[in-house]
């Protein structure tokens, strides 16, 4: 792992940040208040848990396709343990982030001990866990949450949105785990080479089933804010949102192949792209020209990144 | 090991197949229906108590041009370019209004959210919306209207404490009549029929089928429900589905309902070309240009629906009419420019007037 | 459990023997034979809860109206053998059925309508090649942002008008050749036409190299980089066929790029048997595929399957059918 190429990409992934957040305050001036930004980070809080986990699991060569289906699932069982079983709220909130994580486990189970590749694996899960909150649901939804259950979701507290405090921590363990721990240190070596990593003696099985099911319980968390933050639940939530929050960890300079990654370097891609999907849109630009734009900041992002990267890793 | 639980998926996927009968019709939501009558009896209207939402210390905007975005479920569809037409149509009329249209381009909640709530923040004047899903688009619109914004929606509603008025194009029970009537007329009181829609989280969609099944029990008993299928909002899997329906069930097939104006057509060119025009009846909502091929060819006889750049008309003027306070808690109809007056019904919902029927006769005089 | 670390058991040399056909070729296309045998089995079963599944108009229905996905598939098959993938080609047909309705409404020649956005795709796609080969930016990253871009570009270029009033000459998919649905003809043809190409020319057998074993393809002197151009290229040119059957089988054309086409087309390749991890697979594994996930859409619907359940029971299907693959794989050594 090349300390100085890391600490190089991150760097240039906040001063692009910082050119965009200048940019568009210039764009308009309700852009750069602190209201906005706290709005901001509350919008972004589901996207961003999922692409925490998600950095862990691309560090080390796979990936999550279905994090979005058990959003989906975990979303409408919180509705339906509460609802149709009968538990309370909180009790049910907690029995269907269970629920998401053992989803996230099973992802784990089929990537290790019936290896299969984690492309394939999550593609079917993604379909599978999607029908199951379909099928569970039978497309009802359920609302009318007591009041108190908003305060995730909708509330705040000292000022900053619920959810976003979640996030911050989420984003400082994290980061103490991949930097400073044994654990990350085995994740990386897992995704630079795998079978070193087996012959060193590391558990990767066990290391990539934690991974797995940390990514499932990521979303499931993600789902609850969800659920509480629009009041409702549908079988149809977090449709592509595996899609954002890997743009999100690539951008941060997390490599698709392994081996490299940080949780900073997420955390400042997802800034990048709230940044501008925000700040566009106050500027006038609309939902298409903002897609389009992201795009390109995508591959425009990466591409700089490698040129001042001598050592081109494939 | 492994052959175990290879095993176990494949028994657990094929008990899940198990068909249940089913009364209430897939598709259908189960909130309470409101049948109308089977003759031409007008349904007897609602006097309710004004139940929408305020907006918090709005600004006077009387006779100021009101800056307007609409939000409609998503873009790239032909209904709401339609609406979207309607309320620039009317904007321009008008010249006071600055209307631009930007959805989402999957109809999802997230995206819609996002949307109006970076346009919260870019100090609109207004809100016209199509909402996705009733309930979740209900905290961003109540923070909207905490900011002094006007809201009105239209096509599909919110919770009523989340805007201050709705353009409905026509009661849900008033639709399923029609629809079913339609039907009936053309397969017979005992013929059968199968629906083809959008998902089954679509509320709007879903009202619909519930409201269906209820009058078509009441009054039609004795047409069969044959199945519905999803087809999202995607042209070819519309296709597809109405295929396989009337492969499924062949001649014992009457009749198919579009949900959506993507289906209708769909169902429609499958029907064409599977040979069948006139064996099995079309019917649903649909916009006129995509259904000119088949209404031309008779394959198809009548469209029935509102008028969908009628309805953005209206919610633009519904809006201005707001923001003036023309229009105000209490009032009982409102002036919609070229539409004349529109009546207030249900409390805070506009009704925007009797369906359009597209037959052979009409269908070439409209474009969109 | 024992960690098996996947070396064949070893034989002396005087007992080596070479096995029989049958036996080679189930270790060779064993994916897709397992594929075509589900098919047959699924056909079989269901025909017998209700015999209309089988009729006439119901297979042109699942073969000719999923056709496109099947020629899509090709194209993604041959970016998958050789390591990389595409998220992008599902708003690339978008974007390129709109050009070709467009063109064709406008009154050019059927032959332009039809073959300027086969040029066009590969044109895009190329250009993604040559960033994933040259700029050595993963695929997954240039194809994501692609196909925002691309996305996004449609819709704003479009204004989400549809298309209508197409000629008739223009509806290429309604027309049949031979007696048979046109899609059927162009997916059979092509997909035979790609297989062979693929494993008898040395062109095609480098990209199975490129995949398995960049480093050994290197060291034999295939230029690696050109080569992933040349894929991406094709499978521009795949997207651009497929276009031509998505585009033409209705009277109109959405200007919205069809939802999930691309987790379709990358789960037809994968389930038929093209290896995520390179290097192995055929097209004829990923066009079967096609066909048995739209068989099985059919066959759901036929034997009664509680539609709020469908997506859960496909769902399985294919994490059966992932399993059954990785343990056949496994059992070979």
């Amino acid at each position: 792992m090349n300390l100085k190429s890391l600490i190089r990409h991150e760097t240039f992934l906040a001063l692009l940040l910082v050119a965009v957040l200048v940019v568009l305050s210039f764009q308009s001036d309700r852009f750069f208040t602190v209201s906005n930004l706290l709005n901001q980070g509350r919008l972004m809080t589901e996207t961003g848990l999922i692409a925490i986990a998600m950095t862990f699991v691309i560090a080390t060569g796979g990936i999550d396709l279905s994090v979005g289906s058990i959003l989906g699932l975990v979303a409408i069982l919180t509705g339906v343990f509460w609802h149709n079983v009968g538990m309370p709220l909180g009790l049910a909130a907690v029995a269907a982030i269970a629920v998401g994580t053992f989803a996230g486990f099973v992802n784990g189970l089929i990537i290790t001990r019936f290896r299969v590749p984690p492309l394939i694996a999550t593609l079917a899960t993604l379909a599978l866990y999607r029908g199951l909150a379909e099928g569970i649901s039978q497309a009802r939804s359920v609302r009318g949450y007591p009041d108190w259950f908003y305060v995730l979701g909708q509330g705040e507290v000292l000022g900053v949105p619920t959810q976003l405090w979640i996030l911050v921590a989420a984003a400082i363990i994290a980061s103490v785990i991949l930097a400073y721990t044994r654990w990350g240190r085995t994740v990386y070596a897992i995704g630079s080479n795998e079978v070193a990593s087996r012959f060193s003696g590391l558990s990767v099985e066990k290391t990539k089933l934690a991974l797995y099911t940390a990514s499932g319980f990521a979303a499931a968390v993600a789902a609850v804010i969800f659920v509480s933050r629009v009041s409702t639940t549908r079988s149809d939530m977090g449709t592509g949102i595996e899609l954002d929050a890997i743009t999100a960890v690539v951008l941060g300079g997390t490599s698709i192949f392994g081996g490299r990654g940080t949780i900073l370097g997420t955390v400042i891609g997802l800034c990048l792209i709230q940044a501008l999907k925000n700040g566009l849109s106050l500027a006038g630009v609309k939902g298409d020209g903002t897609i389009m734009l992201i795009g390109a900041v995508l591959i425009l992002a990466i591409l700089a990144s490698n040129l001042f990267e001598r050592s081109g890793t494939r | 090991m492994h052959k175990i639980v290879l095993s176990a998926l494949l028994a657990l996927s094929f008990s899940t197949s198990l068909s249940h009968a089913q009364s209430a019709w897939t598709g259908g939501d189960d909130l309470p229906t409101n049948p109308l009558a089977c003759d031409a009896t007008p349904a007897t209207p609602v006097s309710k108590p004004y139940d929408g939402g305020e907006p918090t210390n709005a600004p006077d905007r009387k006779g100021k041009t009101l800056k307007v975005v609409d939000v409609p479920k998503l873009v790239g569809i032909g209904y709401f370019n339609a609406t979207s037409k309607g309320i620039a149509d009317a904007a321009k009329e008008m010249g006071t209004m600055d209307a631009k249209t930007d959805g989402p381009s999957k109809a999802n909640i997230d995206d819609q959210i996002t949307l109006i709530d970076n346009y919260i923040t870019s100090g609109v004047d207004g809100i016209l919306f199509a909402a996705n899903d009733p309930v979740a688009i209900a905290p961003v619109l109540k923070k909207a209207l905490a900011a002094g914004i006007n809201v009105v929606g239209y096509d599909a509603n919110s919770t009523p404490d989340a805007r201050q008025w709705f353009v409905n194009q026509a009661e849900f029970n008033g639709i399923a009549k029609a629809s079913i009537d339609s039907m009936a007329k053309e397969i017979g009181e005992d013929g059968a029929f199968a629906i083809v829609t959008s998902t089954f989280t679509t509320p709007n969609q879903a009202r619909w089928i519930s409201e269906m099944q209820a009058y078509q029990t009441k009054c039609h008993p004795n047409m069969k429900w044959l199945e519905t299928v999803e087809a999202q909002e995607d042209n070819i899997l519309s296709f597809n589905q109405a295929n396989t329906l009337i492969n499924k069930y062949g001649d014992d097939l009457k009749g198919i309902f579009g949900m959506t104006s993507v289906a209708t057509p769909a169902a429609a060119e499958a029907v064409t070309q599977a040979g069948k025009c006139g064996k099995v009846a079309v019917v649903g909502l649909a916009t006129p240009n995509a259904m000119k091929p088949y209404v031309n060819k008779d394959c198809v006889k009548s469209v029935v629906l509102w008028n969908p750049v009628d309805l953005g008309y209206a919610a633009a003027y519904v809006l201005r009419a707001t923001a003036d306070g023309d229009l105000k808690p209490g009032s009982t109809s409102v002036k919609a420019g070229k539409l004349g007056e529109l009546s207030v019904i249900n409390g805070s919902e506009i009704l925007l007037g009797a369906p359009t029927v597209f037959t052979k006769d009409n269908i070439n005089d409209f474009d969109f | 459990m024992a960690m098996s670390m996947d070396l064949p058991p070893t034989r002396p040399a005087s007992m080596a023997r070479r096995p029989g056909f049958l036996s080679r070729l189930f270790s060779e296309y064993g994916q897709e034979i397992v594929v075509l045998a589900a098919i047959v089995v699924l056909f079989i079963v269901v025909t017998m809860v209700n015999p209309r599944f089988i009729s006439a108009n119901n297979l042109t229905t699942i073969f000719a109206g999923n056709a496109y996905i099947a020629v899509a598939a090709i194209g993604m098959s041959m970016v998958i053998i050789t390591g990389n993938i595409d998220v992008s080609v599902g708003a690339l047909i978008g974007v390129l059925a709109t050009i070709s309705g467009t063109l064709a409404v406008a009154g050019y020649p059927v032959w332009v309508a039809w073959f300027f956005p086969v040029l066009v795709g590969m044109a895009i796609m190329g250009v993604q090649g040559v960033l994933v080969a040259y700029a050595r930016i993963p695929s997954i990253v240039v194809t994501l942002g692609a196909m925002s871009i691309l996305r996004g570009g449609l819709i704003s270029v479009t204004g989400g008008t549809w298309i209508s009033g197409l000629p008739s000459e223009f509806l290429l998919a309604q027309q049949r050749w031979f007696g048979v649905p046109s899609p059927i003809v162009m997916m059979v043809v092509l997909t035979v036409l790609a297989f062979l190409w693929m494993r008898y020319s040395a062109f095609g057998r480098s990209l199975y190299a490129v995949g398995g074993n960049p480093e050994a393809a290197l060291a034999t002197g295939i230029p690696i980089e050109r080569r992933i151009v040349a894929v991406f290229v094709i499978h521009g040119a795949f997207a651009g066929l497929a276009t031509i059957l998505f585009a033409t089988q209705l009277q109109v054309i959405q200007s919205t790029v069809p939802p999930n086409l691309e987790l379709t087309v990358i789960t037809a390749s994968v389930i038929g048997g093209v290896s995520i991890l390179g290097g192995s697979g055929t097209v004829i594994g990923s066009t079967l595929a096609t066909i048995l996930f739209a068989a099985i859409g059919s066959a759901l619907i036929f034997v009664n399957v509680s539609a709020y359940w469908l997506r859960a029971v496909i769902g399985l299907l294919i994490l059966a059918t992932v399993l059954a693959d990785m343990m056949r794989r496994r059992g070979k050594a």
